[in-house]
């Protein structure tokens, strides 16, 4: 017994002889929101699944609440909102009725977070959900989600669908939970997004939390390769190697030594033009994917 | 919550189903006394090969009206009408209870809710079942005003007892359904796997050397027959052990598939 929310100890999860999960180590404490990043089939949802009680871990620890999910899964659900990766509304519903059927659930509701997401939102909720486009559902089932007067929100992927403004109002409200306290589970694809609003981030490739060691390192590498464009009939010069090219010419460069000495002494007849210090979260997975202490640099 | 959304998508189907039931129902009992008298009159019905049709033929057709139109009624009403519409309704209505809601990836939602699986299943069964049994019972009962129209009556108890063996037989399809709608993903699958097993039941019941093994030997005209004629008693259609205790046997077998689909539901994943 810990004094985390959520605590899990070396996690699995099988799918027959398809691991899903191999082996999750995490802790989440009281009111800390936490990023999980990861690229599809990485195995966010299986986790998020495992730790509401909806599915199975075929071993390891868990709790929430320092109550087991295969034992107390009831109890946990009381305290917990979750949002699944996949939209779920009920299409012959007005948008008014899905979401007295989807509150009632609970015992307590935020009642200003409600009106201010339903005025931000603008939801026709006179109509039938089954009229709405696919971005509106996903506000509605925010709404579900994050009205629920609960300690802790598991969010798959909550930004799916949203444009831009919407995804910075939400990042406001997440902040209001995360300062009332609340505790918040954020699964996502948008790395830069995640980052400026969680307490910390967890990396979940094939089924493993990376270290964040790995991490740091495979980010700083990342940081370090200068995206340049030559210019014409230029090669690129030595001490130099390309990782990749893009569709619009950009080469992804990694360099043998400094990065900054090697475009000091190249740039004044082959460069074009540089950019450093980006971080594409593909290029990421790749180099964390690479294995081991292939991150490091 | 889950019993009132449960409802609200099942109204419009016990709407319809009743008004077949009644649809299938006046015709055949307004007709009465001029097949009554056709029946009177032809020896064809005499002369069937198949020989459950030949006592049917021999049960309406017997020189007693009340007893031949109590016989008409159970074989129309109970079974032709239930069993081909109430078990049809029962398919129809269970097969959407899970299966649709993983069609439309609510089934995730549902089962994160603060709820048990226990009481889901519940909530969604009970009002399920009041639908396809209830307009057994009032189709059934609306019989009696109609058959006054012909100065004629049907006895309340026996249809009462007729009805409930009806109604437990289409609970009994509503779960099986419903388990079949909680294992498969796809509601046209669950529809094709409950209809094939319909369909060789009936298949079954049709060939005359295996006919009693179809589950439609319960509820054919040789037991409701006797039951609307005031020949098999209450106690007949409950006691296992001194009859044949069919109703006690459907009755278990629901209460063995509603734990089926406990036991399924519980170990469901999204």
């Amino acid at each position: 017994m810990t004094d985390a929310l959520v605590d899990a100890r070396a996690l699995r999860k099988d799918y027959g002889q398809q691991p899903v999960l191999r082996g999750i180590d995490l802790r989440i404490a009281t009111g800390e929101l936490l990023g999980l990043i990861g690229p599809n089939g990485a195995g966010k949802s299986t986790l998020l699944r495992c730790l509401i009680g909806l599915v199975q871990p075929s071993a390891g620890q868990l709790s929430l609440f320092g109550l087991d999910p295969r034992d107390a899964a009831l109890a946990i659900r009381r305290h917990t909102s979750y949002l699944p990766g996949e939209t779920g509304v009920y299409r012959h519903l007005t948008g008014r009725q899905f979401l007295e059927f989807a509150l009632g659930f609970y015992p307590g509701r935020n009642r200003d977070l409600e009106r201010r997401l339903l005025e931000e939102f603008q939801l026709p909720l006179r109509d039938r959900v089954r009229n709405y486009s696919a971005g509106m559902k996903q506000k509605l089932a925010l709404v579900a989600t994050l009205v629920p007067d609960v300690e802790l929100y598991l969010l798959d992927e909550p930004d799916r669908m949203l444009d831009a403004s919407v995804r910075f109002f939400l990042r406001g409200v997440l902040r209001e939970l995360r300062a009332a306290d609340k505790t918040i589970l954020l699964s996502s694809h948008h790395l830069s997004e995640v980052e400026t609003l969680a307490d910390r981030l967890s990396f979940l490739l094939d089924g493993r939390l990376v270290p964040e060691a790995h991490v740091a390192a495979a980010r700083a590498r990342l940081r370090r390769r200068p995206r340049i464009r030559l210019k014409p009939g230029r090669e690129l010069p030595p001490g130099g190697h390309i990782v990749r090219t893009e569709s619009d010419g950009v080469l992804v460069v990694e360099t043998d030594g400094d990065p900054m000495r090697w475009l000091q002494s190249a740039s004044g007849d082959a460069i074009a033009s540089v950019e450093i210090g980006v971080e594409r979260l593909e290029d990421l997975y790749q180099l964390l994917l690479a294995g081991g202490d292939g991150a490091a640099p | 919550m889950i019993w009132r959304k449960t409802w609200r998508e099942l109204f419009a189907i016990a709407i319809a189903y009743v008004l077949i039931l009644e649809a299938l129902a006046v015709p055949v009992l307004l007709l009465w006394p001029d097949i009554y008298a056709d029946l009177q009159r032809s020896s064809l019905f005499q002369n069937l090969g198949v020989d459950f049709l030949k006592r049917i033929a021999d049960a309406v057709s017997t020189s007693d009206e009340d007893i031949a139109y109590r016989n008409w009624c159970a074989t129309m009403l109970l079974f032709r009408s239930c069993n081909l519409v109430a078990t049809a309704a029962a398919v129809l209505v269970g097969t959407g209870l899970f299966a649709r809601e993983r069609e439309n990836g609510t089934f995730e939602f549902l089962l994160a809710r603060p709820v048990s699986r226990a009481s889901l299943l519940w909530q969604k069964v009970w009002p399920s079942a009041l639908v396809v049994t209830t307009p057994i019972f009032v189709v059934n009962a609306s019989a009696i005003p109609w058959s006054w129209t012909l100065d004629l009556d049907l006895p309340r108890w026996e249809l009462f007892l007729a009805s409930l063996h009806a109604a437990v037989f289409a609970l009994a399809f509503l779960l099986l359904t419903t388990w079949v709608s909680i294992v498969l993903r796809v509601q046209a699958h669950v529809a094709a796997v409950v209809g094939a097993f319909a369909v060789v039941q009936i298949g079954i019941y049709m060939t005359q050397r295996i006919r009693r093994f179809s589950l439609f030997r319960l509820v054919d005209f040789d037991w409701y027959g006797p039951v609307l004629a005031g020949n098999t008693p209450a106690w007949q259609m409950f006691d296992p052990f001194r009859s044949h205790g069919y109703t006690t046997y459907l009755s278990l077998a629901c209460a063995a598939l509603y734990l089926l689909c406990l036991r399924s539901l519980r170990r469901s994943e999204p």
